[in-house]
């Protein structure tokens, strides 16, 4: 589904590489966890993957579904079926949720070729992902995360990822400003969510997420490159042991 | 005037008037009033209408109006349900109470800005009308200005008077295809209430200047709505006399030009003469191509106006380098137990927020629609009437949709 072939980024406004040979193949149904320290080209790789401007990508490739993913503008991958939560949700006064989600999702569908859904069907299903994440109809109501608390934040990704149904999801530090409550609410609205025809791609720092969201595969990330694939007991170790032992495996891939 | 009969109390205005006149083209550069603006556009716009096909031209017309000003005849359509007069037959008629209010407001509003079109609209008004209200009105007034291709300018002066207690509300549409000066005198009786929307389209190629003088009783409140989509040159003068306590008042402006050079001039004067009243300013501007939107709002607050509550907030969209947004906010308080408070800003679309809506799907030019509608929605918020509020909204929605699929 997924096809990273020895990535190379650097940031646009600096001459800094943060994403230094980095290959990643994910098929369909798999749960991959990408873990690693601060600094490591994490959120560089969502960012990425995503689409956001500010980035380089000096050598490489990314396909998706065989498509060149790097060469696709940022809603023609959302329309690909590729959906990133974010670490941190923008609040967009303004803009009414409902009227966005219900764009967002037309647009989709336009882009695609469907039908677009009328307002009856819309609201019959945002209401019905709604009431399972526990999300209020005043919330519903409000602007885009406007007044939302960081759990509500995360709870509104998830609801999106749900309406828009991607094939592809990336988790960006989905768990952090998240209580075990909330965690464990979006973790379900994941599980949930996820199919044999489905990946996801779960960025974190810490291990507790991964009680939730079991991955099949743990990659540890150091200095812009994967330096460890494991499965879910390699997230255990470095909650056991923090990031020392890979720091050394970082730099003698140099 | 020589055609126009005039009864001595208006003879006697003008020659009062007329000693103190004031032409443009005196207007000091320097004044602080006048210095952004182009006075060029004004003074020696080019009257050609060889260019324009004056058949395509619709007017900014979201109701059907009830009166219009058809060059310089008045077409009511509803005669019964509003007493309205011409100004012409106003100022001929010896015994009107119109004697009382014309001029009055224009005179008090030279004290501190020069205001030479509203001085010369004073002295030889075209056309215009002159509202009595004594009873709330049911449903809103729409006047529909359409000013004569033949005239190289019009004058139109009006009078609004509402009793104590009265409710109204007017919107004023329009197609202007001369330049065009208006000059509105509104007295609002104690607990008075007056919303006035007005709306000026692209189809106004001419400058447009709009004065509204407004004196306020006590617990009266007046709501100005102003809406300029790709006008070519319009400056608008409000000045309000907050006189009693109580009273709260709201000016709110959309601004969204596209169209080369062209220019928004919007000045406010809030005069607060009285204790506990509030006052607010929200102005909006989308600019692009080189257009230029330009917001001096003062608050004026007298020693009396004890626990006055002022904001203004102006703040601009650009979507071109050249774009420009000119924003005076001023404050002159000389009471101590007040809260008043402006904030200006200007800055391109919010790329994070454009990003976010990209990448849940949402195609690039309608994001950037949906961003610049919430960004103005600010200022329609200002509108009371949800219905007025919504239609105006579906249009101007509409009209940026067009903005990005030219």
């Amino acid at each position: 589904m997924l096809k990273i072939d020895d990535l190379k980024v650097s940031l646009e406004e600096e001459e800094k590489q943060i994403i230094k040979g980095l290959s990643l193949s994910i098929n369909p149904g798999e749960v991959h966890a990408i873990m690693g320290p601060n600094g490591s080209g994490k959120s560089t790789l969502s960012s990425v993957l995503a689409g956001k401007d500010g980035y380089i990508v000096d050598s490489g490739a990314v396909k998706f579904d065989g498509n060149d993913l790097l060469e696709a503008e940022v809603e023609e991958r959302a329309a690909l079926g590729v959906f990133m939560a974010f670490q941190y949700p923008i609040e967009i006064p303004g803009v009414g949720n409902m009227n966005f989600l219900r764009t967002a999702l037309n647009s989709q569908r336009k882009t695609r070729g469907q039908e677009e859904l009328n307002a009856a069907d819309f609201l019959k299903l945002v209401r019905g992902i709604a009431k399972e994440l526990e999300i209020s109809d005043e919330m519903m109501k409000r602007p885009v995360n406007v007044g939302a608390s960081g759990g509500e934040k995360k709870r509104n990704e998830i609801l999106q990822m749900c309406l828009l149904e991607p094939r592809f999801v990336i988790l960006d530090e989905t768990d952090s400003g998240l209580d075990v409550d909330a965690m464990k609410l979006v973790s379900r609205g994941v599980n949930n969510f996820s199919s044999s025809s489905r990946s996801f791609l779960v960025i974190t720092h810490y291990q507790r997420l991964l009680n939730y969201i079991v991955p099949d595969f743990v990659h540890i990330m150091v200095d812009g490159k994967i330096v460890k694939t494991g499965d879910k007991s390699l997230a255990l170790h470095v909650e056991d042991t923090g990031y020392k032992d890979f720091l050394q495996l970082g730099k003698e891939k140099h | 005037m020589n055609h126009v009969n005039i009864s001595n109390w208006y003879n006697s205005l003008i020659n009062e008037f007329k000693s103190k006149s004031l032409s443009i083209e005196k207007v000091s550069r320097r004044s602080e009033y006048w210095r952004k603006s182009n006075l060029d556009i004004i003074s020696d716009f080019v009257d050609d209408t060889s260019q324009i096909d004056l058949n395509s031209i619709n007017g900014t017309c979201l109701y059907e109006p009830n009166l219009t000003v058809h060059g310089d005849i008045l077409e009511l359509a509803d005669e019964k349900s509003y007493e309205g007069l011409s100004i012409l037959d106003v100022i001929a008629d010896e015994d009107s109470f119109a004697k009382g209010y014309f001029g009055r407001l224009e005179k008090k509003s030279q004290r501190l800005v020069p205001r030479p079109l509203a001085r010369e609209n004073t002295l030889s008004p075209k056309v215009g009308y002159v509202f009595n209200f004594s009873d709330n009105l049911k449903k809103p007034l729409v006047i529909h200005n359409k000013t004569s291709p033949s005239a190289s300018s019009c004058f139109q002066r009006n009078l609004i008077v509402l009793k104590e207690n009265v409710e109204a509300t007017i919107i004023e549409t329009g197609n202007n295809l001369s330049v065009f000066n208006n000059v509105t005198e509104i007295y609002l009786g104690k607990n008075a209430k007056l919303n006035y929307l007005d709306l000026t389209g692209e189809d106004n190629l001419f400058p447009k200047i709009s004065h509204k003088f407004c004196d306020m009783a006590e617990y009266s409140s007046f709501n100005h709505f102003g809406l300029r989509l790709n006008t070519k040159a319009t400056r608008t003068e409000i000045e309000l006399h907050l006189n009693g306590r109580g009273i709260s008042t709201s000016i709110a402006n959309v601004c969204l030009l596209n169209k080369e050079n062209h220019i928004s001039d919007e000045n406010v004067l809030i005069n607060h003469n009285a204790h506990e009243c509030k006052s607010r300013q929200v102005f909006k501007s989308v600019l692009d191509n080189d257009c230029t939107s330009i917001v001096r709002g003062k608050i004026y607050v007298e020693p009396v106006a004890q626990k006055t509550d002022g904001y203004q907030s102006s703040r601009s969209l650009l979507l071109n380098e050249n774009s420009k947004f000119l924003c005076k906010p001023e404050l002159e308080i000389y009471a101590d137990d007040v809260i008043c408070s402006h904030g200006s800003t200007s800055g391109s679309l919010d790329q994070e927020s454009l990003f976010y809506l990209l990448s849940r799907g949402v195609h690039k030019n309608k994001a950037k629609e949906m961003l610049i509608s919430a960004f103005i929605s600010e200022a329609l918020d200002e509108i009371e009437d949800g219905s007025i509020k919504s239609a105006l909204s579906n249009y101007i929605d509409i009209w940026i949709s067009s903005f990005f699929n030219e």
